[in-house]
């Protein structure tokens, strides 16, 4: 979706057959040019970052489900296209065969993932989300919509997935059947779906349409950038990369993030990118801010207090946006003789670079002091005519647009006249507020640029070392008397990488590094402040004493992280954990020993033990491909041992489903459960008793093994103290809640404070390297900066006319207003510009009207206001 | 309401981050309503002092409308 | 590559999500960017999405 029209040259007569041109005299903003040639321009950089993204699946995967064959086969990307309001049927879901609607639809997951048939093993993460959300938004448009989903397993494992999927099924009623789809065909005008379930029974049904979840491919250039860039790629064609540096190519100074790293949605393809920029900022730290190019602008034209307001006026036309609907020259003529109105004129595109260069023209001819453009939102296009006022040596405040667009010509379609109407009193209700806005100073807050990081796991330490490559100093706490966290315990990752190794590397570099104060047995008592000014307190236990010191720092990340959970009963059963019921955990150090027995001969694990159920009602997302690790460490110190995992759905998502499929090849067997048909746990003299029903058999089958190994998930530590000391947000579960969960995925709602690790959510190693890699490169910017800088719009206290009665502070929801004593040593009100949000509570609610919002002041209100009761005078 | 021929003037006090952001996005999507509406955008509907709303009815708004 | 030739600039190989945001984040940090992207605009999949997962809203 290109922001502006551009030519295909595919199709484009000109380029391919040298005719037509037609375009060119036809542009009336003369933007066509046909002189343009490709060129070769060789770059000297100092680090890579390979974000190309992802491919499509073979073919061969799709037409096997008749996709090609029959039309109304789609791939889900064209069904997202299909829902759509800008798409094909203004979004409404039409069978491509007949523009019928349908009205029985089915999803097929795994279409070209989990299939070695095209050499993809592995799971591509994404696809289980988006069918259910496409599936829930196909049920919006027509709740009569019968849908179903085939699946193997439903992999909803990130933060909060498995509530939407509950919603999908239980709200939306949308049906899942856990099946493997043989082929679709066509019959009669819809489609025949065989499928075949556990239990080996085959059955169809009919559809009107049929969605390919199709998974995600390595990018088609994979091989050709592998070779510019010199990088090695992995056996799916991915780039190749480790557990403990998960985007470094094997290629110094080569990066990747996104999907070709490995198949991922869009919160870890941005994480993964903002950790990439960290890791390059480290790595060319000392040519920070040589490349860049700081644009100038000529000096801000000082206003006298008294001068007359000269204010230009520009109506665009929006191509024919606006003017196929608004009678733009009836609008402009409007503006003759207006109070203050010394410019005006019509605009054919007025966010153009040559409108842009007209506008400056017009200040200076005429001598303007306020422009009003009357065009779109000012949401969007703002910033832009405010850096045009800039350039022409006006205050960027003093700029007032007019949105006749969005909020007029494009809803009013069919009333040509009102819209004019409409129109022309916004113009005059944006003309009357010029009249009184003023030049407001551009404010910024000094930051100290130094960090606090919250936890020495091994969030926290590669959070720290991030920080300090970047050439900041770094305060690194630990409550407990040793780093290292959840690294003190795990052993190995599914790959076989030796986790300890890391552990040690990592905490000695951490501990070496003169940037990085580390201060274990410590915690956050208290903190105060806003971004790039905070003070925090912090208790050091010695002993049974405890001191205190206090820091000052810029930004905060939360790297708290989280633990094995332990739950007193697992479904139903009461648990008394012994040497023959373990966790996954304790089952891992057990079985990296050394003891001869180590391994149990017979072992049932037990999935979803804590997770997805009344004890916790989240997935914890690591425990699936632990249990697959110790399962294959069992089969790798014998072979004959027996492993049972019974579970609700494996989520050996990405690469690990590898493993999976290495487990399963050794002999581990896998048996689904379901919960109203739950496994049954019973403890009898020593005996552990399992019992469950194995849908392949059709039957109850009961084992008792060696040892019972319990998949128990994971809480958060202490989210709930640190969400009160910083007044960040948590979620129902207590993680720690991102500012936005696809674009801002490491930053929270105050600003200056990130999280990383197990306190954001359960993950995997690797990610929460990466997601430390991230919130280091975040919380650096405000660092690299110096300052922050406020928007102008914040509030401002007159101290003459504040009677120093603490509405103000009691009422902002920001703590932006402090009480500090006047001149008269009366107390009197004062914004803290960095905190202030412009909301204007507190300018509403002063008795006295001694608070005044920049850009948004009583008199500019009310002349609004005023303006909009006047007659209309043509 | 056009049956009557009464054309209502309505004032209009949108949210910047919400209520007005949706007015921009019911434009992109062509939704369309009636053209009877005035808007004044504000930071947050926290700025609204309640002579805003009497001052409007003063002027001659038939209704007020506010949207945070 | 030689420690003292380091270039302050990098290059970002395709301009989807991913590049985006790591081009904004470099900025940001204080390094020109070369956003390189094969198609005519940047954006990638994500600008063809309707809504996005779990609180189905468009994230733009």
């Amino acid at each position: 979706m290109p922001a502006t029209y551009f030519i295909d040259p595919n199709a484009c007569l000109h380029l391919q057959h040298d005719t037509c041109q037609i375009c060119v005299p036809v542009c009336r903003s003369r933007a066509i040019d046909f002189t343009q040639k490709p060129v070769e321009k060789e770059l000297n950089v100092g680090a890579v970052i390979m974000s190309p993204g992802f491919g499509r699946v073979p073919d061969e995967a799709l037409t096997k489900y008749s996709y090609g064959k029959h039309p109304d086969v789609v791939t889900s990307i064209e069904f997202e296209r299909l829902l759509n309001p800008s798409g094909p049927f203004a979004g409404n879901v039409l069978c491509l065969s007949d523009k019928r609607h349908p009205k029985k639809l089915a999803f097929i997951q795994c279409v070209g993932s989990r299939d070695l048939g095209c050499n993809n093993g592995y799971c591509s993460s994404v696809c289980c989300m988006y069918a259910i959300k496409e599936a829930m938004v196909a049920k919006e448009h027509d709740p009569d919509l019968d849908i179903t989903i085939y699946y193997m397993d439903i992999r909803t494992q990130g933060k909060d997935f498995d509530a939407a999927q509950k919603r999908a099924q239980e709200q939306f009623g949308i049906k899942f059947v856990r099946a493997r789809v043989a082929d679709v065909m066509g019959w009669n005008n819809r489609l025949k779906l065989t499928y075949s379930t556990m239990a080996g029974t085959h059955s169809f049904e009919s559809y009107d349409m049929v969605v390919l979840s199709v998974g995600l491919d390595a990018p088609k250039s994979a091989r050709e950038l592998a070779e510019i860039g010199d990088f090695e790629l992995n056996q799916y064609d991915f780039c190749k990369t480790e557990t403990f540096a998960p985007l470094a190519s094997s290629k110094e100074g080569v990066f990747v993030a996104g999907a070709f790293q490995g198949p991922k949605d869009i919160p870890e393809s941005v994480t993964q990118s903002s950790a990439a920029a960290g890791i390059a900022s480290g790595l060319l730290k000392k040519q920070r801010g040589k490349g860049i190019v700081l644009k100038s602008y000529p000096e801000e034209k000082q206003l006298a207090a008294d001068e007359e307001a000269r204010i230009g006026v520009f109506v665009c036309h929006c191509g024919i946006n606006i003017s196929s609907v608004v009678d733009v020259p009836g609008v402009d003529k409007y503006l003759e003789g207006m109070e203050g109105v010394v410019y005006h004129a019509e605009s054919l595109y007025s966010c153009s670079q040559d409108a842009q260069e007209t506008i400056k023209q017009k200040i200076k001819e005429h001598n303007l002091n306020r422009v009003v453009v009357a065009a779109c939102s000012p949401r969007t296009h703002e910033p832009l005519f405010q850096e045009t006022l800039k350039d022409a040596g006006l205050n960027r405040c003093l700029f007032e647009m007019v949105n006749i667009r969005d909020q007029c010509s494009w809803v009013h379609a069919n009333e040509p006249e009102e819209a004019t109407s409409k129109s022309k009193d916004l113009v005059r209700m944006g003309v009357a507020k010029a009249r009184h806005i003023q030049p407001l100073a551009e404010q910024t807050v000094p930051v100290i640029t130094k960090a606090l990081v919250i936890g020495g796991g091994v969030a926290g330490m590669t959070a720290a070392m991030n920080i300090a490559d970047q050439g900041f100093h770094c305060t690194l706490i630990e409550k407990n008397d040793t780093l290292g966290g959840n690294l003190n315990r795990v052993q190995h990752t599914v790959k076989g990488e030796k986790v300890p190794e890391l552990f040690k590397q990592l905490s000695a570099k951490v501990k070496k590094n003169k940037l990085i104060d580390v201060q274990t047995n410590t915690e956050l008592a208290s903190i105060s402040g806003f971004v790039g000014n905070f003070h925090s307190v912090l208790k050091t236990a010695k002993g049974k004493k405890a001191e205190e010191n206090t820091i000052d720092h810029g930004v905060v990340i939360i790297a708290t992280g989280g633990r094995e959970h332990r739950p007193e009963k697992v479904l139903g059963a009461p648990i008394t954990y012994s040497d023959k019921i373990l966790t996954q955990q304790e089952l891992e150090i057990r079985l990296a020993g050394k003891g001869k027995n180590r391994a149990p001969k017979s072992v049932v694990m037990i999935q979803c033990a804590g997770s997805r159920g009344d004890d916790l009602g989240y997935c914890s997302k690591i425990c699936c491909t632990n249990a697959v690790k110790n399962a294959l460490k069992i089969k790798e110190i014998n072979p004959d041992y027996q492993v049972i995992i019974l579970y609700r759905d494996i989520r050996t998502y990405g690469y690990a489903e590898d493993a999976y499929r290495e487990a399963r090849e050794k002999g581990v067997i896998f048996i689904p459960y379901e919960m109203d048909n739950k496994p049954k746990i019973e403890t009898k003299a020593k005996r552990i008793t399992v019992s469950f029903f194995d849908p392949i058999l059709q039957d109850e089958v009961a084992v008792s093994p060696e040892l019972l190994a319990l998949s128990v998930g994971i809480v958060p530590e202490g989210t709930e103290t640190l969400s009160k000391l910083l007044k960040v947000p948590v979620t129902a579960d207590d993680f720690f809640l991102e500012a936005h969960v696809k674009l801002r995925p490491v930053e929270l709602a105050v600003d200056g404070v990130y999280v990383c690790g197990l306190a954001h959510s359960p993950k995997p190693l690797d990610e929460v390297i990466v997601q430390a890699q991230a919130a280091a490169a975040k919380a650096a910017i405000p660092l690299v900066r110096g300052s922050v800088s406020v928007e102008p719009i914040v509030s401002h206290v007159d101290k003459d006319l504040c009677i120093g009665c603490g509405i103000c502070t009691a009422l902002c929801p920001y703590q932006a207003i402090q009480m500090v004593k006047g001149d008269d040593k009366k107390p009197k009100a004062e914004t803290i510009i960095a905190s202030c949000t412009a909301c204007g509570i507190c300018a509403s609610h002063c008795p006295t009207f001694a608070i005044s919002m920049g850009g948004f002041t009583n008199e500019q209100i009310f002349s609004q206001i005023k303006a909009f009761g006047e007659e209309k005078e043509e | 309401m056009s049956q009557n021929g009464f054309k209502p003037k309505i004032l209009g006090f949108l949210c910047n981050w919400c209520c007005y952001a949706a007015a921009d996005s019911a434009g992109v999507s062509r939704y369309q309503y009636p053209p009877n509406l005035r808007t004044i955008r504000v930071m947050c509907t926290g700025r609204l002092d309640p002579t805003f709303i009497l001052r409007g009815f003063v002027e001659g708004a038939d209704g007020i409308f506010t949207g945070g | 590559m030689a420690k003292k030739n380091k270039a302050g600039t990098v290059m970002v190989v395709g301009g989807g999500v991913a590049g985006v945001q790591a081009a904004l984040d470099l900025t940001e940090l204080g390094f020109y960017v070369y956003l390189v992207e094969k198609s005519a605009a940047v954006g990638g999949v994500m600008a063809q999405l309707d809504k996005t997962f779990p609180t189905n809203d468009c994230s733009l």
